[in-house]
């Protein structure tokens, strides 16, 4: 299928947007800037698909991308030391491992893009995408539409029990210690424990 | 953009994922390196499904499907993450060293 | 070809949008006027005086702010009041893009929002910016559920995704009385989404300004085009999914969709200038145990409806 000179043009430029800001994601020191390259690396995505026909896909993938970033940024700056990335980290293990393992699996799959026979069917002019794919999902598939829902009910509930303040064994922060603020160090934030009999205090 | 230049986006797109998700040693940036191996996917999908499938519905079904997936991985991952933060206030992956017993 | 497809279109919003932001400034002038607040210059001068005076401030800097996210935001939130009103129709053949899937176009354009208006408040790097950001964010996930229901059950009738296929539905009977739930719903969801007047809880004066509060001169400028750009956009959106968009008589179509948009602004804005504003915790409740079970409702009445 032939596209015009203009979709060739913003495929390339949104192409080299998706993986310079997907490579970002790993190179960028600030948590919350990774979120949104990776958001970015989405929404180009997204644009490619609409220009591939998928209308509803596309902008399904704006929508849920940005809700999605936005919840990852905030348990970003929740969990992590240096949100705002004032000072370089570089968090990692097994890195050439891992870099060569990411080369490997492109090779590869750039191999199988490369070399293999793909049939050449494109979209017929005819077809609404979007109404073929509401058919589908309440007609024929709709069994796998419906177990996604049920997997989704059950997947709220699990998060529910796993990050509940209580558990079977008790509250959950019973027994835990706030980490130290040197390594090996007393843990922060933990008030000097008094002694059980009260009345008398150390003088040094 | 034909079918090869989109698979070869969408294979950048998932070797970026695999080399984030194996190296990176926050829960967080973990699951970003997860996100990007499903971008890659639902693009290849999406593109076979354009130029390669003739439209067939599935292929749209595919791809929402991963979504969900997505959802569902996002979801899963934090709680695990409040969870194991809450027990042995780790964050890092290194945290979780009893797992290998 | 070009004419129609890209000049048009980009002529069309962009003239929307700055007349459309300008007359916010104006009506709401208009509006504290006739409520009793003393204003120097008339009400036509004094949003353009303000936004000269703004034109000449010096651009403020915080310390180690995120540059390129700082100046971006507002830039990025007006245009995300472009794309909103770009899928708005103003005929059946006017409209500056017809995408089929305009309706969760316009659900995005609220989600995407969600990300910017963070963006301000954090890459700011001042504490009252990010209190504003964070409680943004605790809010407007609740304001894009609220919305997406909403524009489902408007969606429904239709049994289309398309702006101008929802207001071709509404050729008998606009929305706004068929699902009588849909319309004060949707104007909470606006008033959220912009910020504004009872809703306006990132940029609150409890917070000296909130996300904005560190900011001045031409980025300040731009924020404020953004805001009461992003007001305009979404009359648009409320006119034609509840009050049939150019449907109307006698006039033409065009100008009826004008009408509208204004009638829609100006109740926002009155709305504005005469509520309170909510307490941030309280909002939170009042929004997922009143206004989201009530947008279920709609979503409901609108499905029976529809079926009927």
């Amino acid at each position: 299928m032939d596209y015009p000179l203009i979709v060739d043009v913003f495929f390339v430029l949104l192409a080299i947007l998706a993986v310079v800001s997907g490579w970002r994601v790993f190179a960028t020191d600030s948590m919350v800037r990774a979120s949104f390259f990776l958001l970015v690396s989405f929404i180009a995505v997204g644009v490619i698909m609409i220009l591939l026909a998928a209308e509803y896909l596309g902008v399904a993938m704006f929508f849920m991308m940005a809700v999605e970033m936005m919840v990852m940024a905030i348990f970003m700056v929740m969990f992590m030391m240096n949100p705002a990335g004032l000072n370089p980290m570089m968090m990692v293990h097994q890195h050439k491992f891992s870099i060569a393992a990411g080369a490997v699996s492109f090779l590869v799959l750039a191999a199988v893009a490369l070399l293999a026979e793909f049939p050449d069917n494109p979209l017929s002019a005819d077809i609404d995408p979007v109404r073929s794919l509401g058919n589908e999902l309440l007609g024929d598939s709709m069994l796998i539409f419906e177990s996604a829902g049920i997997v989704l009910l059950t997947t709220m509930i699990g998060v529910v029990v796993l990050s509940s303040h209580n558990g079977r064994y008790g509250a959950a922060e019973e027994g835990s210690m706030p980490p130290g603020l040197v390594p090996g160090g007393d843990p922060a934030g933990m008030p000097e424990e008094e002694d059980e009999g009260g009345g008398h205090h150390h003088c040094h | 953009m034909t079918l090869m230049t989109l698979l070869l986006l969408a294979a950048a797109l998932i070797g970026i994922g695999i080399y984030g998700a194996l190296s990176q040693q926050s829960f967080v940036m973990l699951m970003m390196g997860l996100e990007l191996i499903l971008n890659g996917v639902m693009l290849a999908a999406v593109a076979f499904w354009a130029l390669s499938g003739a439209g067939a519905p599935e292929g749209q079904l595919l791809t929402i499907v991963v979504m969900a997936v997505m959802a569902i991985e996002m979801a899963m991952g934090f709680a695990l993450v409040v969870a194991v933060f809450r027990t042995n206030q780790a964050d890092v992956t290194e945290g979780i060293t009893e797992l290998k017993h | 070809m070009i004419f129609n497809e890209l000049i048009l279109p980009v002529l069309l919003v962009t003239v929307v949008l700055v007349v459309g932001a300008y007359l916010v400034a104006v009506i709401d002038e208009v509006i504290a006027g006739a409520l009793g607040r003393p204003s120097g210059a008339g009400a036509w001068m004094a949003p353009l005086a303000q936004g000269a005076w703004l034109l000449n401030q010096q651009a403020n800097a915080t310390e180690a702010p995120d540059w390129r996210a700082w100046r971006l935001a507002p830039a990025l939130y007006l245009a995300l009041a472009a794309i909103g009103l770009a899928v708005v129709p103003f005929s059946p053949t006017l409209i500056a893009t017809d995408l089929v899937t305009s309706v969760v176009l316009w659900g995005s354009v609220e989600a995407l929002a969600t990300v910017v208006i963070f963006l301000h408040g954090w890459s700011a790097n001042t504490l009252l910016a990010l209190i504003g950001a964070y409680r943004y964010v605790a809010l407007g996930l609740s304001y894009i559920l609220i919305s997406m229901f909403v524009l489902i059950g408007v969606a429904l009738p239709a049994e289309s995704l398309q702006f101008s296929q929802v207001v071709a539905s509404q050729e008998e009977l606009w929305n706004v009385i068929r699902q009588p739930l849909g319309l004060p719903l949707f104007l909470i969801v606006g008033l959220g989404m912009t910020f504004w007047g009872p809703l306006n809880l990132a940029d609150s004066r409890d917070l000296a300004g909130g996300t904005a509060s560190a900011v001045s001169g031409p980025p300040r400028l731009v924020w404020n085009l953004a805001r009461a750009a992003m007001l305009v956009a979404f009359s648009g959106a409320a006119a034609s999914a509840f009050l049939g968009g150019w449907l109307g008589p006698w006039l033409p179509g065009p100008v009826w969709m004008l009408l509208k948009m204004l009638a829609v602004l100006a109740v926002l804005l009155l709305i504005g200038r005469l509520m309170p504003r909510v307490q941030p915790e309280r909002c939170v409740t009042l929004m997922w145990v009143v206004f989201l079970p009530l947008s279920f409702v709609d979503l409901i009445w609108a499905g029976v409806e529809a079926l009927w």
